[in-house]
């Protein structure tokens, strides 16, 4: 049998470092195995050499080469961003806003006006619980009334004190389209009566609101602000017409995100094919355009029209029969309820959308078919609602005044008046302006100011937004142009801060402008559509890709490597126990 | 059959139609107007064509009312001046129907069809424009109109002439660009929006009778959408501008196959009628009994709007009026001897031979009824000017061919027109194997093909535009030829049903005619069918099969030149081992040894 295998002509194949280390124990192995074992020869030096070199030289070609090779085939580009300084806007630290409002008072009749000023302001300062928004007062004169410009220093508003009717109480009045608050006090002005206090109360109500809703935006940034929104509450009770948190909440929450322009689309929508026409070209431009002309410098608007006939209502709105007072048929009308209103607006079947790039608000007036007229809103007096974020409906009944066929083909432009005038007011409440002072000038002055600070927040948000995208999804390319837009971000976001704090809120170069560009400009970089299409690529891909190739590659080179080294180390272990040193 | 005569009876009816939207574009100053109509007119073979028109004015500014908002916004931010938009499905059988309904001018080919000339300053300017009005369409035609790309645009030059008024100077400025798609397929997404344009959007007037069950049954459907500028009176006046209107037409032609319809109406399930019920003919051996061989067109089926469409008019729609002129809304050209029976809501007007008309009240519905009338009662048919059929030839993944067959039916006029092909990159045509001839012209005939034009393909960038003007004699048949080379497309290019073939845009046949200053224009359309072209596809896992067996190769080779240089190779005979094969062969050897003893021990 032995002599069977004897013939066999195949070769057992050695490796070099099984060789070896045969070669350090032969008695041992050949005692403890079978007898037919013996080792082979020993390998010479030479080889053994040799072999270390090729191994090593294969390791340095593939991580000199393949390595690099692989890398640079493979890499993803990604500029480098100022990750630091995004986080620090985005966590609101970064630009601490202030927006300082001078006041002009005019007091050619009082004493001591001086003096009162000193009490006002002391008072207003004590009162003030979010000293980023804060009232300067300033003594007007001739002189600087004369040359506002030079000194570049913007009036929010004027105070005028004039003496009033004789035993009248202090009070004042505010013209809805000037900057000036005419106040008259006692004329048994003295010290003692609290003109001061008067003062320094109604100040506080013309800008409540405004400051309100500022440190409401400012705090919603931030996670850890000193001006939390709850402080206000608290100290409502000495603040004249503050409104509560919850009001401010509802406030904000429908004004419509900013943008440099906005589309308002009017829709006469009717439930037959009736009326067939309607003057709201010369209505808007009437009753409307000295609005959006004043709007002009914060937003600008195009505005189309449309009619759609047949308008039907969605399957979900059913207004319901409410007969009038004392079962009178006749005096009956049909009552939308409030749940109704959401549903409203019939999506699926009212072409509402535009096909313009900037936000669209629109305006809607419903004309009921005649079954259903009258219909009302219950509790609403104006029959209207606003959608927030969106835009504002009202519900025409055509009735009263013109004959019939008048009334029912077309509706003239004072027919429109009172529609415009409540889109007006919706207009101003989408957009974010206060609605507490009578003046529009302050309300737009104000708005101003809102616009400046949402958009700085929004803009250090999307930068924090794109910060926690680039460390979340390492995979993911950044080219070039969005580390040019942060840089312009930040630098529009510096520059508005910086604004703010002088004062100069709107015009050219102004806190709102250079926000505008930040804001633009933090979008862009965030919305990159390169950067969108690479986001995925699956691991399994890649496994499926590489595996074929670095698997069989890989595992003998590996293993080649380890033999090797494991024999050096038993070289080395074998040198310093001193035990036959000669083998190498 | 009979024979077609060159002045087409069928005529008179188009002038009255066509007559009512004249009489809007020129309507008086009023901003906004609408005019509709429906045309039913009996054809051969139990089946009614229905074609609906929509005639809708508007102002080029912001303020709309009965032109649809929608659309002139996307006109506006596209800068077109001119749009024509085409929904086609089916063929129409021009041997069986006749001349094409509106002289073929409003149907597109199969799929979706759309040209459009737009205002730009250059060619980039114009494709960004383009691209734009596409996507804008797309979505609010719910269609895929968006993939008209550079490879599916070509820029006619002699098919198509603009319709609307437009002055020189801004015709200097225009772009005709002109994309397809044949291998979409037009259904109720398309027509919801469509209908939406409509002042009356389907619930009042002749849109109430479109429903989409019943218009993508039709043998034959086209929906169509022309914008055009209009201007009262030519010329260059003072005031001009103040009198140009945008006009929408809005068409929604269909074929229906009367038995067809009523079938389903009595049951969604199709069933064979009962024997009785069967007109057969009698002159068969095995008639008789319940055996039949039914015949076609005994009688003409007894129909009404009610049963084909599923509901009666809802009355007409108030909008649609036009100042001056009588509205007429629904219209039957319906041979005189077959009588109709209108329900009330209609009053009748006989407007000349073989068309009644009805002009309906608000708010009451309206159906006409046609009775059974045996034997049929065909009206006269119009011969189209020109038949024409497209296939391919040839055979293999490689090379195939096109065979355009043009048959000019007149017996004493020759036909001009103009032969357009809009290929695809990926089939190549060779334009050295272009021929077009007479089948049977002696050989002094002068050559049919008058003028080419010619831009070839650019591979993934835009496809071959081939455009010829020929002329055909009379009662002849020209067949136009040509070979080409299909191209093998990248892995990712194939569309996920690649095995299905790739569809090729019909062919557009423009018939021309001679305008007094020497210049042509288009009165006539013809689309040939739409082809599919098969192209060699690949395995569509052939990626990783290459990359694991590239992979494989060089991991063999490596591995084998990796081991033999760091193994070392000993003799067997050098270490005495045996090695695993050894041990086990030694193994194996004893336990047959083993086997071998005890069964001797059995034996004996």
């Amino acid at each position: 049998m032995a002599s069977n295998l004897g013939l066999d002509v195949a070769f057992s194949v050695a490796n070099a470092s099984s060789t070896a280390a045969a070669e350090q124990v032969p008695l041992i192995a050949v005692t403890s195995t079978t007898e037919k074992r013996k080792s082979p020869p020993p390998d010479t030096p030479e080889n053994i050499h040799t072999r270390s070199l090729v191994i090593l030289s294969f390791w340095i070609v593939v991580i000199s080469v393949g390595l690099p090779l692989w890398w640079i085939t493979t890499a993803i580009y990604r500029a480098p961003l100022p990750l630091k300084e995004m986080q620090s806007w985005a966590d609101g630290r970064a630009c601490r806003a202030e927006f300082p409002l001078l006041i002009d008072v005019e007091a050619p009749s009082l004493p001591d006006p001086e003096n009162l000023l000193k009490t006002v302001q002391h008072a207003l300062d004590d009162a003030n619980d979010f000293s980023a928004h804060h009232l300067r007062l300033r003594l007007s004169t001739n002189a600087s009334r004369s040359s506002p410009e030079e000194e570049g220093e913007i009036v929010a508003a004027t105070l005028r004190l004039t003496p009033g009717p004789a035993g009248s109480p202090h009070s004042y009045n505010l013209a809805p389209s000037s900057r000036v608050i005419d106040l008259f006090y006692s004329p048994s002005y003295s010290p003692s009566t609290g003109l001061s206090a008067f003062v320094a109360g109604t100040l506080r109500e013309v800008f409540a609101e405004e400051q309100q809703m500022i440190s409401y935006l400012l705090a919603s940034s931030t996670p850890s602000p000193s001006p939390a929104p709850s402080c206000s509450t608290s100290n409502g009770n000495n603040g004249v017409g503050k409104v509560s948190t919850a009001d401010i909440t509802r406030k904000m929450s429908r004004i419509v995100r900013y943008s440099p322009t906005y589309h308002l689309t009017f829709s006469l929508f009717t439930a037959t094919g009736l009326p067939s026409s309607w003057d709201v070209e010369h209505a808007i431009s009437e009753y409307l355009q000295p609005l959006l002309d004043a709007l002009g410098g914060i937003s600008t608007f195009t505005v189309d029209s449309q009619i759609q006939f047949y308008a039907s209502l969605s399957s979900s709105v059913v207004p319901t029969w409410a007969p009038g007072p004392e079962g009178d048929e006749g005096n009956g009308q049909w009552v939308l309820k409030k749940e109704d209103l959401s549903s409203f607006i019939n999506s699926a079947e009212w072409p509402l959308v535009s096909i313009t790039s900037y936000p669209t608000i629109n305006f809607i007036i419903y004309i009921p078919s005649k079954e259903q007229s009258p219909l009302v809103i219950s509790d609403s007096a104006t029959n209207a609602f606003l959608l927030p974020q969106w835009g504002g409906v009202m519900v025409l009944n055509p009735n009263s005044g013109h004959s019939n066929e008048e009334r029912t083909s077309h509706l003239s432009k004072e027919a429109l008046k009172p529609a415009l005038d409540l889109f007006a007011a919706q207009l101003l409440a989408l957009l974010g302006a206060p609605t507490h002072p009578s003046s529009l000038p302050i309300r737009l002055d104000s708005l101003t100011r809102q616009r400046s600070a949402e958009l700085l927040v929004s803009a250090s948000s999307t930068l924090g937004s794109l910060y926690r995208l680039t460390l979340a999804l390492p995979s993911i390319s950044i080219p070039s142009s969005v580390s040019a837009s942060v840089a312009s971000t930040l630098s529009s976001l510096k520059n508005s801060c910086r604004e703010l704090k002088n004062g100069r809120f709107g015009g050219e170069g102004g806190a709102l402008e250079e926000g505008k560009n930040a804001a633009f400009q933090a979008e862009r970089a965030f919305f990159e559509k390169s950067m969108v299409g690479q986001v995925y690529f699956p691991e399994e891909h890649k496994v499926a890709v590489y595996l074929p190739l670095m698997g069989p590659i890989g595992v003998p080179l590996i293993l080649g490597a380890g033999k090797e080294i494991a024999r050096l180390v038993r070289v080395w272990k074998a040198q310093r126990g001193g035990t036959m040193p000669g083998q190498l | 059959m009979r024979l077609p005569s060159p002045l087409r009876p069928a005529g008179s009816l188009l002038c009255l139609l066509s007559l009512a939207a004249a009489a809007l574009a020129v309507g008086p100053g009023k901003h906004s107007s609408y005019a509709e109509n429906l045309l039913l007119k009996t054809l051969p073979g139990n089946s009614v064509l229905a074609s609906f028109r929509f005639v809708s004015n508007g102002t080029f500014d912001n303020h709309h009312s009965i032109f649809p908002r929608s659309l002139a916004q996307i006109l506006h931010a596209s800068r077109t001046k001119e749009l024509h938009l085409k929904f086609t499905l089916g063929r129409w059988d021009a041997s069986q129907w006749g001349s094409q309904i509106w002289d073929g001018r409003t149907a597109g080919g199969t799929g979706v069809e759309l040209w459009a000339w737009v205002e730009a300053s250059s060619d980039a300017e114009a494709n960004a424009r383009w691209t734009t009005l596409n996507n804008a369409l797309s979505g609010l035609f719910c269609a895929s109109l968006n993939f008209i790309d550079s490879t599916r645009t070509i820029r006619p030059v002699m098919s198509f002439q603009p319709d609307g008024h437009h002055s020189d100077d801004a015709l200097a400025r225009l772009h005709l660009l002109h994309g397809t798609l044949p291998r979409e397929p037009v259904c109720t997404e398309n027509l919801t929006p469509f209908l939406k344009l409509l002042p009356c959007k389907g619930k009042a007037g002749i849109s109430s009778l479109l429903d989409g069950h019943k218009l993508f049954d039709a043998q034959w459907q086209s929906m169509s959408i022309d914008v055009t500028p209009v201007c009262e009176g030519e010329g260059e006046g003072e005031g001009e501008t103040e009198r140009c209107q945008l006009q929408m037409v809005q068409t929604v032609d269909m074929v229906l196959d009367v038995e067809r319809s009523l079938r389903k109406k009595d049951s969604v399930i199709p069933k064979p009628p009962p024997i009785e019920h069967m007109a057969c003919d009698p002159d068969k051996f095995y008639a008789g009994g319940d055996s039949c061989f039914p015949l076609d067109h005994v009688s003409d089926l007894p129909w009404s709007l009610s049963g084909m469409f599923g509901r009666p008019i809802r009355g007409s729609c108030p909008l649609a009026r036009v100042p001056g002129v009588e509205p007429v809304h629904v219209c039957a050209s319906v041979p005189d001897e077959r009588p109709i029976f209108a329900s009330a809501g209609g009053q009748e007007r006989r407007q000349g031979d073989n068309l009644r008309c009805f002009v309906l009240e608000e708010n009451q519905d309206f159906d006409i009824i046609l009775p059974l009338q045996s034997p049929p009662l065909p009206l006269p048919l119009t011969a189209p000017p020109l038949h024409a059929s497209r296939s391919f030839t040839g055979h293999g993944q490689e090379h195939g061919g096109v065979q355009a067959v043009l048959h000019n039916p007149s017996l004493d006029r020759a036909v001009d027109f103009v032969y357009l092909e809009s290929l695809p990159w990926f089939m190549k045509p060779y334009l050295h194997t272009f021929s077009a001839a007479l089948t049977d012209a002696p050989p002094t005939h002068p050559k049919i093909v008058q003028e080419i034009y010619y831009r070839p393909a650019l591979d993934r960038r835009r496809g071959t535009q081939l455009e010829v003007r020929m002329r055909v004699p009379p009662n002849a048949t020209a067949i136009v030829t040509y070979d080409f080379a299909k191209a093998v497309l990248r892995y990712t290019e194939y569309p996920p049903d690649a095995n299905r073939g790739f569809d090729i845009a019909p062919a557009i046949i423009s018939v021309l005619s001679r305008e007094n200053d020497g210049s042509y224009r288009t009165t006539f359309s013809v689309r040939t069918t739409s082809l599919l072209l098969s192209l060699p596809t690949p395995d569509f896992s052939m990626p990783y099969n290459v990359i694991i067996l590239t992979s494989t190769v060089m991991a063999l080779a490596f591995g084998s030149i990796f081991n033999l240089l760091v193994r070392r190779l000993v003799g067997a005979h050098e270490t005495g081992g045996l090695g695993l094969l050894g041990r086990v062969r030694e193994r194996v050897a004893e336990v047959v040894a083993r086997l071998g003893r005890r069964g001797k021990e059995k034996v004996l």
